[in-house]
């Protein structure tokens, strides 16, 4: 099948008066329909700069090169107008801090309701009526009340729901969650994942999931792309990524996590050092200051993003292990 | 059995709230009859969702907010009534890191200020030159080089920032170090080597830790005993592992059953199972047993009356009523 959402190449640069700040580059993904996707990384990776520059979201300093293909529509340079056209309806997604991602002064029906009234020309009382089935689809309680309540009145679950029923509110191809659930307590981030599982699941919604925790996308997601110093650096299904994984980083990565199902208190295999400043990327491979496994060539010569056998790392020295199941 | 270092009864830390024209103030109920020792040594761990009343606990033992009720004995003294001037040289064995590394560091102050300023308020006679070695000494113990003391926070990153806050309370040697959600505002990779460093101070000094967190994979690694609260009272109090393995209380069961692994073969099933629900209003909680609203083995005995602390084990204490069935 064709993929929904087709990114080849895309590179985002910053121009800070300290010159030019490269944060994506070479970021390649082909989102197949009804798939989600995890991208991982930590702060500075590039994860969120990749698909806010897809969504033409990108700071008034950014510079954005490649393709990036909603079905037909080319989203990467394209105006304003063209943008609007796909962007809450095709194409939505939701944000990390659900209180400042809402407007303030907007009731909840009013803000589920813009894009109904925008892209689909429904009456005011029709787009109540939508809102109002949106809020019960995310399980919202006492959905009714809740139509004419202001942002502040509600939970950061709360909110982050109404997050969701803004965006599925004109049925979008490809739904993009950057850590959406990085604000909240771990029982609602449950909830919220659940929630987001099932509408997948129902609705055959694509689906991007942006995140640092590699629980999250071990929950939800069918693939995963790892993200270190802007590059990807492993990408695959998720069972070989997280149970074998190549990359000495997305290895290093699972292994300093504490895990809830580990006995015992031995100590934690923390990786030295930090993730690298965008301003300053190493040469080489980014990792290669950080990585137990790094050689002269690895300081050196960048490796390129090997493809072989459904899946992509980027590293001189991969980790072999023959898998037996 | 030897006196705790710390020993809590009943503390209740009630906030004023709302401004009634007539009548009284509601009272919010942060902190409602939480009872527990720390010994000299342990790590307790106190989790739970935000607004439980966790960091609120740690600021009353620290006396950061006046309690309202109840009894916090600190070897041996019951420091619940003391003034700020009778609790300052206690101050000296009672250090706190904060959750947001950069924000708890004065910008203006160089690092070596920023770790010497507690020898300068509780070791006035110390000289300049012990001083500075003392400083030294504990930059050197979190990972950090002496040679940072001339520079700023805002030049160190988020894990570094951390280390320097963990040196500042440690330069005095304190009897008990309480975290506040350390590791919370840092990437992946970081946390791990703050934990790490934890873990090493705790086995080096022997102070004890009170380390508040809604990580409860971080906790397990870090705690001895391990405190559950919900809207202020305590549900679960156990051995980390007893509480791991064995939880009791329908809330610690969620709670941890919401924790993600990094496992595709596992994770996928846990989120059927994630607890329903939000936190109701602290300034209204439920009649009875608080967790009752969320609770999927709730029964009409416990809108009726609030359990009692029982005791599953000597060391395994449980507040529900229904504690008995798995």
């Amino acid at each position: 099948m064709s993929a929904v959402l087709s990114i080849r190449d895309l590179a985002v640069r910053f121009s800070t008066p300290d010159g030019v700040v490269p944060a994506v580059n070479e970021f390649s993904l082909e989102l197949a329909p009804g798939e989600c996707v995890g991208i991982v990384g930590e702060s500075g990776a590039g994860k969120s700069q990749s698909f806010l520059a897809v969504m033409g979201l990108l700071a008034g300093n950014a510079s954005v090169s490649g393709s990036a293909r909603l079905g037909e529509t080319e989203l990467l340079g394209n105006d304003r107008e063209a943008l609007n056209a796909v962007r809450g309806s095709k194409l939505a997604m939701i944000f990390q801090d659900p209180m400042t991602s809402l407007t303030p002064h907007l009731r909840v029906v009013d803000q589920i309701g813009e894009s109904l009234v925008r892209h689909r020309g429904l009456s005011k009382a029709q787009a109540r009526q939508r809102a109002l089935e949106l809020l019960r689809l995310v399980q919202v309680t006492d959905a009714e009340r809740r139509l004419d309540q202001y942002p502040h009145e509600l939970s950061g679950g709360m909110r982050q729901r109404v997050m969701i029923a803004i965006a599925l509110a004109c049925d979008p191809t490809v739904l993009i969650a950057d850590e959406p659930t990085t604000a909240l307590d771990v029982t609602i981030q449950a909830q919220i994942l659940a929630l987001l599982a099932q509408l997948k699941r129902e609705r055959g919604m694509s689906m991007v999931l942006v995140t640092h925790d590699l629980g999250v996308v071990a929950g939800i997601a069918d693939r995963v792309v790892v993200m270190y110093g802007g590059r990807i650096v492993e990408h695959g299904a998720v069972k070989d990524i997280l149970l074998a994984p190549q990359h000495p980083y997305t290895r290093a990565l699972l292994a300093s996590m504490p895990r809830i199902d580990e006995v015992g208190n031995a100590p934690l295999q923390a990786i030295g050092g930090q993730p690298p400043n965008p301003r300053r990327l190493p040469n080489g491979c980014a990792f290669h200051p950080r990585c137990a496994l790094a050689a002269d060539r690895c300081a050196n010569e960048r490796p390129a993003l090997n493809v072989a056998a459904g899946r992509a790392v980027a590293c001189h020295f991969p980790i072999r292990v023959d898998a037996h199941d | 059995m030897t006196e705790p270092l710390l020993r809590i009864r009943n503390l209740r830390v009630w906030f004023p709230v709302g401004t009634a024209l007539f009548g009284k103030p509601a009272q919010l109920r942060a902190v409602d009859g939480v009872d527990f020792d720390l010994q000299a040594g342990e790590a307790l761990g106190i989790v739970g969702e935000s607004g439980c009343g966790k960091s609120t606990l740690a600021r009353a033992i620290l006396r950061l907010v006046p309690s309202t009720a109840g009894q916090i004995v600190w070897m041996g003294q019951s420091i619940e009534g003391w003034s700020n001037r009778q609790v300052r040289p206690l101050r000296r064995d009672l250090q706190i890191v904060f959750q947001d590394p950069l924000a708890s560091l004065d910008p203006r102050m160089t690092v070596g200020e920023i770790v010497a300023e507690p020898l300068r308020v509780h070791a006035p006679k110390l000289s300049r030159a012990e001083r500075r070695e003392r400083v030294a000494d504990i930059l050197r113990r979190v990972g950090l080089s002496p040679d940072v003391i001339n520079r700023y926070p805002h030049e160190f990153s988020g894990g570094q920032c951390q280390r320097i806050g963990i040196a500042r309370a440690m330069v005095l040697r304190p009897k008990l170090l309480v975290c506040d959600e350390p590791v919370s505002a840092l990437d992946v990779s970081i946390q791990a080597q703050i934990v790490n460093l934890l873990q090493d101070l705790k086995r080096d000094f022997g102070m004890s830790i009170l380390f508040v967190s809604h990580n409860l994979a971080v906790v397990r690694k870090l705690c001895e005993r391990v405190l559950v609260l919900y809207l202020g009272k305590p549900m679960e109090l156990a051995p980390t592992e007893m509480l791991y393995s064995d939880p009791r209380h329908p809330y610690t069961r969620g709670l941890l059953a919401a924790v993600p692994i990094p496992d595709p073969a596992v994770q996928p099933l846990r989120l059927g199972t994630a607890l329903g629900g939000e936190l109701p209003s602290p300034l209204s909680p439920p009649s009875g047993c608080v967790f009752r609203t969320r609770c999927p083995m709730a029964e009409p005995q416990c809108a009726a009356t609030a359990p009692t602390f029982d005791e599953v084990s000597k060391a395994h204490q449980v507040a529900c009523w229904r504690w008995r069935e798995k």
